[in-house]
């Protein structure tokens, strides 16, 4: 109690030495926690929007993550809805998921032969009304601005979604009329005046696809209606038709040039035709996250108790990126607190050199009257640590201060892997963690910076420092 | 030359100090031997450089000789380490020291206070015995004032307050009219004496002051480091 007595008031003996120590504390640790907050809102973010997406975990059969993705017919799992039965029965599974769900992946080629254009796509088929479910969660409030509404229906088989990178290859977006999708501009010259006459390959598959092409949409008001061709699991060509009936911007320009979105029975219709028809996956989405071990082995010890084949993948297998912008985050957010703590650690050890200095004579003074060099030592740490106390709580307020005025600014950005602008956050709320553990950090380093000048005012000779003036 | 005394509260046996200044060994005290007996008025007098700071150091504890023997209050202290000697000034000893050395952060009546805290008094004892020390050096209504707003001669009384708050076994002060006027240095001389008079305890003295020789009941000359008079009860200078 003494020594916190003469700390804090030899704290107000070199005012000016002291506010700068404790304003260097304060906009460190409001830094950290402001740029933590933001690094947290960036993690939840990107979380969101790839649990929108993918879920928190998909079951496929073993192996088709690894080798499967190319021929997703092959690799389905057989009897689904009986996989799917059990996930969704399951007491513990049920009460941790907010969605069930199955997904049929496939890839192919889409074509628009009003305008002689085709391009790769890969896609998905899912349940509708159960995607529109998925794309409404929101653990952490992020307030993700993507399309809530695919504008599909379940017994409706007709209708799909696309990236808008592929729409603008395929020369809909007049069609469509989508202000931000650019108008096609037509090559210089007709290919046919140098190859003569030939029809182009795609025109076999324009035929193709005319077979299955309802009439006269293109001179209707509907939406237009592209053609996709795909492999079946047999191996055999197939081709459906699919009306586009909205258009989902995707996060990354390659998945947004090939993004086609479809009712599960369409996509299943069109890579096991008649036979039986698979899913590629089984998506679980989660209402909390943190409950993601849990349900994962809870899986887990399903299929090993019924036999099956199945492997489980989170969202950040499924997402790759989600741990490498994370990562990225996390590195620039630990080298920036790793400056910010060395700036500390100099700027405290100063003040302290600073302070030995001055008080060579009072320390001298002290050990006369008895105090123990570890009494000198501990008086000189508790200095540094109230500087570390005072500097990190004022950081808290700072930094809760800045978060208040940047949530409040109407602030909107695009994160890593959103395709739409979200209201920029400061997460204050629910970073507890990060906030104590900048508080106690700084407290440490302050109290670390003090070490040497505490050590140097201990081992100092009673007369030397009597005869120092 | 050696002065001997019964009962003496410090006996100081064959002392040298030397200091080492860069690859010079300067003797500071050479071989002194001399007792100083309770309950008296010492002083150490002698020009500048003759080693009576030295002489002080090594009665208050705060050095240690390189040669001799030092016991101070029956205790030899080559035998006590550094924590243990400091535990020993915390109890035995008071300083009073040229520049006061008031601690700044504190006030006149915390600073008083402060060695019973080193001692854990209880803190009613503390209130009593700093408030009594406080009216003894006539500051009773300086007490929350800090040392930058006392007088030299204010700023020592508290000193002499600091120092005779614990009770010590014997009181060493360090010139302590060096920095006061003539007028506030004999004030202080005799706030001292009657201090030594009403506590009977021992103060030892290191002074140029011929005011503060003339009360002294043992008078220790030194010169070059070496003890060359011992006077009981008059002054030799």
């Amino acid at each position: 109690m003494l020594m916190l007595k003469i700390a804090a008031r030899n704290l107000f003996r070199n005012t000016r030495r002291s506010i700068t120590t404790l304003g260097t504390i304060t906009i460190g640790a409001a830094a950290v926690m402001v740029f933590g907050a933001y690094i947290t809102y960036i993690q939840y973010g990107v979380q969101t929007n790839a649990v929108q997406q993918t879920g928190h975990l998909q079951v496929f059969r073993n192996g088709y993550f690894a080798f499967g993705t190319a021929s997703p017919g092959p690799w389905g799992i057989d009897h689904y809805s009986t996989v799917l039965s059990l996930i969704r029965n399951d007491q513990t599974l049920q009460r941790l998921s907010a969605v069930v769900t199955p997904i049929q992946s496939l890839a192919g080629i889409a074509g628009n032969f009003e305008n002689n254009t085709s391009k790769t796509f890969f896609g998905v088929g899912f349940v509708p009304s159960e995607r529109d479910r998925m794309k409404q969660w929101d653990e952490y409030g992020t307030e993700s601005r993507g399309l809530k509404h695919s504008g599909l229906h379940d017994n409706d088989l007709s209708k799909g979604v696309t990236g808008m990178g592929l729409v603008r290859i395929l020369g809909l977006c007049d069609r469509l009329h989508l202000d931000s999708c650019p108008r096609a501009i037509q090559p210089a010259a007709s290919l046919s005046q140098f190859v003569g006459d030939d029809r182009p390959p795609s025109a076999n598959l324009a035929d193709l696809a005319s077979r299955d092409k309802p009439e006269g949409d293109a001179a209707t008001n509907l939406n237009p209606t592209i053609d996709l061709l795909a492999a079946t699991a047999g191996g055999a060509p197939n081709v459906v038709s699919l009306q586009i009936a909205n258009v989902e911007i995707q996060p990354f320009k390659e998945l947004d040039d090939n993004y086609v979105g479809m009712n599960i029975g369409l996509a299943q219709d069109l890579i096991y035709g008649r036979g039986e028809h698979k899913a590629t996956g089984i998506v679980l989405q989660l209402h909390r996250t943190e409950d993601l071990r849990a349900a994962r082995a809870r899986l887990l010890s399903l299929f090993k108790e019924r036999g099956l084949d199945l492997e489980v993948r989170d969202f950040t297998d499924l997402n790759p990126q989600y741990n490498q912008i994370i990562g990225l985050f996390r590195s620039i957010f630990s080298f920036i607190t790793l400056i910010i703590g060395i700036v500390v650690l100099f700027t405290v050890s100063n003040a302290m050199s600073m302070s030995v200095i001055e008080r060579t004579g009072e320390i001298g003074t002290t050990r006369a009257m008895g105090v123990r060099r570890q009494g000198i030592r501990e008086q000189f740490l508790v200095e540094g640590s109230v500087l570390g106390v005072f500097g990190s709580t004022a950081g808290v307020f700072v930094a809760q201060l800045v978060a208040f005025i940047v949530n409040h600014a109407g602030l909107t950005w695009t994160p890593p892997g959103a395709g739409a602008p979200v209201p920029l956050r400061l997460y204050t709320n629910g970073v507890d963690a990060l906030v104590v553990l900048t508080w106690i950090g700084l407290l440490v380093v302050s109290a670390a910076a003090a070490l040497i000048p505490a050590n140097r005012a201990a081992r100092m000779p009673v007369v030397d420092a009597l005869r120092h003036v | 030359m050696a002065a001997q005394s019964n009962n003496p509260v410090v006996s100081l046996t064959d002392v040298s100090k030397t200091y080492k200044l860069g690859e010079v060994d300067v003797p500071a005290v050479k071989g002194v031997t001399f007792h100083i007996p309770r309950r008296r008025f010492s002083v150490i007098v002698g020009p500048s450089g003759s080693g009576k700071t030295t002489l002080l150091n090594l009665i208050g504890c705060i050095d240690r000789p390189t040669g001799g023997r030092v016991v101070v209050a029956g205790q030899d202290l080559a035998t006590l380490t550094d924590n243990a000697i400091s535990d020993f000034r915390a109890q035995k000893v008071g300083f009073i020291f040229q520049n006061f050395s008031l601690i700044p952060v504190f006030s006149a009546y915390e600073n008083i206070e402060y060695p019973l805290l080193l001692l854990g008094v209880s803190a009613a004892e503390r209130r009593r015995r700093a408030t009594s020390m406080l009216e003894a050096v006539g500051l009773i209504d300086y007490g929350k004032q800090r040392p930058n707003q006392l007088s030299g001669g204010q700023k020592q009384r508290v000193a002499i307050a600091r120092a005779l708050v614990k009770d010590p076994e014997f009181v060493l002060a360090d010139e302590p009219t060096a920095n006061l006027d003539s007028h506030t240095g004999a004030s202080i001389i005799e706030l001292m004496r009657r201090m030594q008079e009403q506590y009977a305890t021992t103060f030892v003295f290191s002074t140029h002051d011929r005011q503060l020789m003339s009360h002294a009941d043992e008078t220790f000359t030194i010169r070059d480091g070496v003890l060359v008079d011992h006077v009981t009860g008059a002054t030799s200078c």
